[in-house]
């Protein structure tokens, strides 16, 4: 068998034994570090874990058996630009076999020996094909065109071609093209990926002027968000107003809504895959544009000779220098720099090196001053093994921090999450039918909770340094994607998470162990009280959690029109932001799982049917999903995060649910494309007493989560009117956030007190709103080098004002009580100029 | 340094965003609950013994209609060491007077109130306060630095635990505001509290005036109070998106008959220092 000794020959790294052995090494080493859990359960763990892998390596031999076969593999580029393209297929016409390639543009197939006419397709690209005579293992790299040459002329179409959709088991999935985004019609001109998103079935936002995104009924805090694979804590400039991606510096975006790959762990609810540019290896350009807000550079070009390229971006925000020309003292900016270079050291061996760095600043006279970012970096380096292993070890550091300044009072606030991690990735195309995914990931966190710092010796406040707090987290996977049948694929991987909370401080010890206690005569939870403490050495593990998470997902094919799939996957999360408030700040902390904050544990159930029309002009998914999560956080009454270093005393465990049902239909060709997209949705917490006692947040009943939207409208469309024209509308209908409204009134210290009602029992207003965007290019742009566009756009274009909160207060004047609304933006028009040469 | 971290959430944003009106939206009717406010504060130099005791009910929350005196139940206050009982007469509009009352600091007092053939009781320690050392304006401090505030200074005591709520009042307004404070992070050390009123041309507010007076109330408070006050001073006037979730403020009257129809507000005892300011012209100092 030529297969087998091939496999043997060029595989020794990766041979499925080999790969069995030094995978329970490290679970060994993995169960060593977990002295301190159950040891029935780890040792049962071990068995389930051992068994698995057994039935994998079966289903690996039974696969590679009885085959002569022969690989392609290669790397599929942009003609125009060389940036290597994501998600692009590859298959051999006549047949079933083919694949997709993966984020750094590698394909590899396998197939008996023959003939062939290979075809390659992508979004917007031309469809190209090429007569392949497979009798030995080939080296291909392809490059291709896209079907026009225009600025930001891309025909929007569905993320990858229709085939895949049905084919592969991969659900739950939102993809969006950057040229889509880019045509949108945005508020202010600044154009938001995470905004667009926002447009697809499943995706809320918690208002305007709000930051984060919430995915199916989760958490902010619930979405992995990945930068080149560097964890963003905080995605928002201005609070929420925009995002921090620039999509000039951006190659793709993916969200996993759900079925999220065993590759990706450490949050429950979603992943946000987002990928920079590699920058031109073709030639130098330059892009950019201007806007009311901010403007951008972008320049990019091949260095180290032919061998790699860089890509340079920047957007800066210039109110501010509206505001000094204006003789005002207050300041308000924001700025991103992303940079990207690449080299090729040989044909197997390829090194990228990417970094974001991303600030906003206030300044409010001499009063206050703050500032906040992100700033990560990330060297990857690719290696081919051969045609059919393909890795990739990343070292990446990512963090996050902000300051406030109290000029006046002569201190200053700071606070910081940092993280250091390590990934190393496999990619093994067995044959056709089998791919697997492996590796192996740790991350070292360093939480900064908060220092105090008085900058003058008349300052009124006393040094303060809350618990800086270490931990390490470690994840490994295996996953494969497996085509059982022609008709049927599944896509099934295990997980297996570690997170150890490191000691280097003292913990506090509470009276029977509660650091949160019920006061059963005044109807409150308090604060425990404290007995003493306990110290932990640097060295000492407070608390260690291990957690297996299976993934599988399955993919039916009805026909060659329509197919079903159902998936299930079980996620770990073991940090968390701490966040009272109804919307999530700038200024909320992360916090480690420890001894009182359990990781969150989150199952989720999924089917879909996906279907295509009129030759795959049209396309509809439906999905519906369940999914619920242990161990959620929520804050007692009067709970108080500033400043605080005993969290515990302000939190009690308590469990979230959601469910939905999403239904997008899109129009994928033509001059007029777009889509609509509908989501039924709950979502749902619960916080009993638990050991504190009594009955618990909002007397222990599920209550509606800040981000539970019963209904979800969004159709977004545009219009190619000619090559110098094009249109583009989004219309948006939402339930109203739930909100909590006072039921009574009493009259205490010469004021009328508002009493409130139950958690989150009352809802704002309807949320709706239509903008429109006109985009023209010049017809000169055909014959000239330089090529620019104007879009112009108009936000919320019936000035519907809605609210952002209602709050309840006394009128000054009078003394009644009265509602006021907050609404952010009334009808906004806005114009940017975007240039490329 | 909580109010620093509220403070600029609000200013931000504040900044960034444009519009706000007032509008009708529909609220639910909670259950009407007797309200006490049962203030028990002895101003530090007189004797004390005259103190007065407010019973209402509550109302929906856009009722107009806010007098609810409750005029027929029976109030005593009971000192927790001596046994003394101190019997609080109705007067008028739900008012109940004693003059007979003996103040101590660092003693428990216990309240009992029948009402509607209910029994309502609350204990509570009454609390010093420290003096005011000194008392002036300024026009740098504050969010504003053009406009007039007033300081208050006074020196926290040593030993940590030290709660204060503040009661500022502008002769010819309307609302009083409440302000809370504890010794976290600034424990004994000498306080320079400060406090200015924002212009609101919408609402017709002006900032501090020559010419103006503020009165000024400083109380001692117990910490339970505290975390009771503090809840409600954050409440006051309305919750925005970066604050934490309202809630029905439970306070220490507990209804022993039927726990679940407890009482609004508190019986609280507190040492207060009362003062007042009249703002002069900046330049004259």
């Amino acid at each position: 068998m030529v297969v087998c000794i091939v496999n043997h020959k060029i595989c020794s790294g990766c041979n499925p034994l080999f790969f069995e052995l030094s995978l329970n090494v490290e679970y060994e080493q993995q169960s060593k570090f977990n002295q301190k859990m159950n040891k029935q359960k780890t040792k049962n763990d071990f068995a389930r874990h051992g068994i698995w892998l057994l039935w994998l390596l079966f289903l690996i031999t039974a696969s590679a058996m009885g085959q002569e076969n022969y690989t392609i593999s290669g790397t599929i580029t942009d003609k125009s630009n060389g940036e290597t393209l994501y998600g692009a297929t590859v298959f051999l016409k006549g047949t079933t076999i083919g694949g997709v390639t993966n984020t750094y543009g590698f394909f590899s197939i396998t197939a008996p020996e023959g003939d062939y006419s290979l075809n390659i397709s992508y979004i917007g690209f031309q469809e190209t094909n090429v007569e392949v005579a497979l009798y030995n293992n080939q080296k291909l790299d392809f490059e291709i065109a896209e079907l026009s040459t225009e600025l930001e002329e891309v025909i929007v179409t569905a993320e990858e071609p229709e085939r895949a959709i049905l084919r592969k088991p991969e659900m739950s999935v939102a993809k969006m093209n950057i040229a889509t985004v880019k045509q949108m019609p945005v508020v202010l001109g600044e154009v938001d990926i995470l905004k667009s998103l926002q447009m697809l079935p499943g995706v809320a936002n918690n208002g305007e002027g709000t930051g984060g995104f919430h995915v199916r009924g989760g958490a902010q805090d619930q979405n992995l968000v990945l930068l080149d694979e560097a964890i963003i804590y905080n995605t928002s400039h201005m609070f929420g107003f925009f995002s921090v991606f620039n999509a000039d510096a951006i190659k793709d975006v993916k969200l996993y809504k759900g079925g999220i790959p065993a590759r990706f762990g450490g949050r429950v609810s979603s992943v946000l895959d987002i990928r920079q540019k590699d920058g031109n290896t073709k030639k130098f350009a330059a892009s950019g544009g201007i806007g009311l807000i901010s403007s951008r550079l972008t320049l990019e070009g091949p260095v180290f000779g032919e061998k790699g390229s860089f890509l340079i971006s920047g957007r800066r925000s210039y109110a501010d220098v509206f505001l000094a020309l204006a003789g005002e003292s207050n300041r308000i900016s924001f700025y991103d720099l992303n940079l990207k270079t690449n080299y090729a050291i040989d044909a197997n061996n390829k090194l990228f090196l990417s970094g974001y760095f991303g600030r906003d600043a206030f300044k409010l006279g001499d009063t206050f001053n703050s500032s906040y970012g992100n700033a990560s970096g990330n060297l990857r380096w690719n290696h081919i093994f051969n045609d059919r292993l393909f890795s990739n070890f990343s070292a990446i550091l990512s963090r996050y921090d902000y300051d406030l300044g109290f000029g006046q009072d002569d201190f200053e606030w700071k606070s910081s999450i940092t993280n250091y991690n390590l990934k190393y990735d496999f990619k093994y195309y067995l044959s056709d039918k089998f791919k697997l995914d492996f590796g192996a990931n740790g991350i070292y966190y360093d939480f900064d909770p908060g220092q105090l710092i008085p900058t003058a010796d008349t300052s009124p406040v006393n040094p303060l340094q809350l618990d800086r707090k270490k931990a390490v987290e470690g994840g490994l996977y295996l996953n494969a994607e497996h085509e059982l049948t022609p008709k049927l694929t599944a896509q099934y991987g295990l997980r297996y998470s570690a997170f150890t909370r490191l000691g280097g401080q003292a913990l506090v010890d509470y009276d029977n162990n509660q650091p949160v206690v019920y006061n059963e005569r005044l109807g409150i939870y308090e604060r425990g009280t404290e007995i003493g403490e306990t110290n932990f050495d640097k060295g000492d593990a407070i608390e260690t959690f291990g957690n297996l998470e299976p993934r599988v997902s399955l993919s039916y094919l009805l026909n060659e029109k329509a197919s079903v799939k159902a998936g299930y996957s079980r996620t770990a999360q073991y940090i968390h932001l701490l966040s009272n408030t109804s919307s999530v700040t700038p200024l909320d902390v992360w916090t480690p799982s420890g001894k009182f904050i359990k990781p969150q544990l989150s199952n989720q159930y999924a089917v879909g049917y996906f279907r295509n029309f009129k030759d795959k002009a049209y396309s509809m998914e439906v999905e519906a999903y369940f999914k619920n999560v242990d161990n959620r956080i929520d804050y007692i009454d009067g709970s108080d995060l500033i400043g605080q270093n005993t969290i515990e005393t302000e939190i009690l465990n308590g469990e979230m649910r959601a469910y939905g049902l999403e239904f997008l239909l899109r129009k994928n060709e033509g001059d007029f494309t777009g889509w609509l997209a509908y989501t039924l949705s709950k979502s749902e917490q619960r916080t009993p007493g638990g050991t504190a006692g009594g009955p618990g947040i909002n007397n222990g009943d599920w209550y509606n989560t800040f981000f539970d939207r019963t209904h979800d409208i969004s159709v977004s469309g545009a219009y190619r009117l000619n090559d110098s024209f094009s249109f583009g509308a989004n219309l948006v209908f939402q339930t109203g956030r739930p909100v909590t409204y006072p039921n009574g009134q009493y009259e205490y210290e010469g004021l009328s007190i508002a009493s409130y009602a139950a958690r989150n029992s009352d809802r704002l207003p309807a949320y709706h709103r239509m903008d429109l965007s006109l985009t023209y290019r010049p017809k000169k742009n055909k014959t000239r080098k330089w090529k620019n566009e104007w879009v112009l756009s108009i936000y919320n274009i019936y000035n519907r004002k809605n609210a952002a909160s209602v709050s309840f207060g006394q009128n000054v004047e009078t003394g009644a009580n009265e509602a006021t609304r907050t609404a952010i933006f009334g009808m906004v028009p806005s114009i940017t100029s975007n240039f490329k040469f | 340094m909580k109010r620093y971290f509220i403070y600029y959430m609000i200013l931000v944003w504040a900044a960034l965003t444009s519009c706000e009106d007032v509008i009708d939206v529909p609220v639910q009717d909670g259950p009407t609950r007797l309200v006490v406010e049962a203030s028990l504060d002895w101003e530090k130099g007189t004797a004390g013994n005259v103190q007065t005791i407010n019973l209402r009910t509550s109302t929906p929350f856009f009722d107009k209609n806010k007098v609810t005196a409750v005029t027929d139940a029976v109030v005593v206050v009971t000192n927790d060491n001596n046994g003394e009982q101190y019997v609080f007469a109705h007067q008028s509009n739900g008012e109940y007077l004693t003059t007979g009352f003996e103040p101590v600091i660092g003693q428990s007092y216990t309240l009992q109130i029948d009402y509607d053939n209910e029994r309502y009781t609350a204990t509570e320690t009454l609390t010093s306060v420290a003096e005011i050392t000194n008392v002036f304006q300024d026009v740098e401090d504050g969010f504003d630095e053009e406009e007039l505030e007033v300081h208050i200074v006074f020196d926290d005591p040593i030993e940590e635990g030290n709660n204060y709520l503040f009661k500022f009042q502008r002769r010819g307004d309307l609302l009083p505001e409440l302000e809370v404070a504890e010794d976290e992070f600034v424990n004994g050390n000498e306080i320079d509290w400060w406090y200015e009123i924002e212009e609101d041309e919408d609402k017709n507010v002006l900032p501090f005036q020559p010419g103006d007076i503020i009165d000024i109330e400083m109380y001692g408070i117990s910490r339970p109070y505290y975390e009771y006050i503090n809840i409600l001073v954050d409440q006051l006037g309305g919750v925005g998106l970066f604050e934490a979730t309202p809630v029905a403020v439970k306070g220490n009257c507990i209804n022993e008959t039927t726990p679940d129809n407890y009482a609004f507000g508190y019986f609280r005892l507190t040492e207060v220092v009362r003062t007042s300011y009249t703002f002069v012209e900046e330049n004259q100092e």
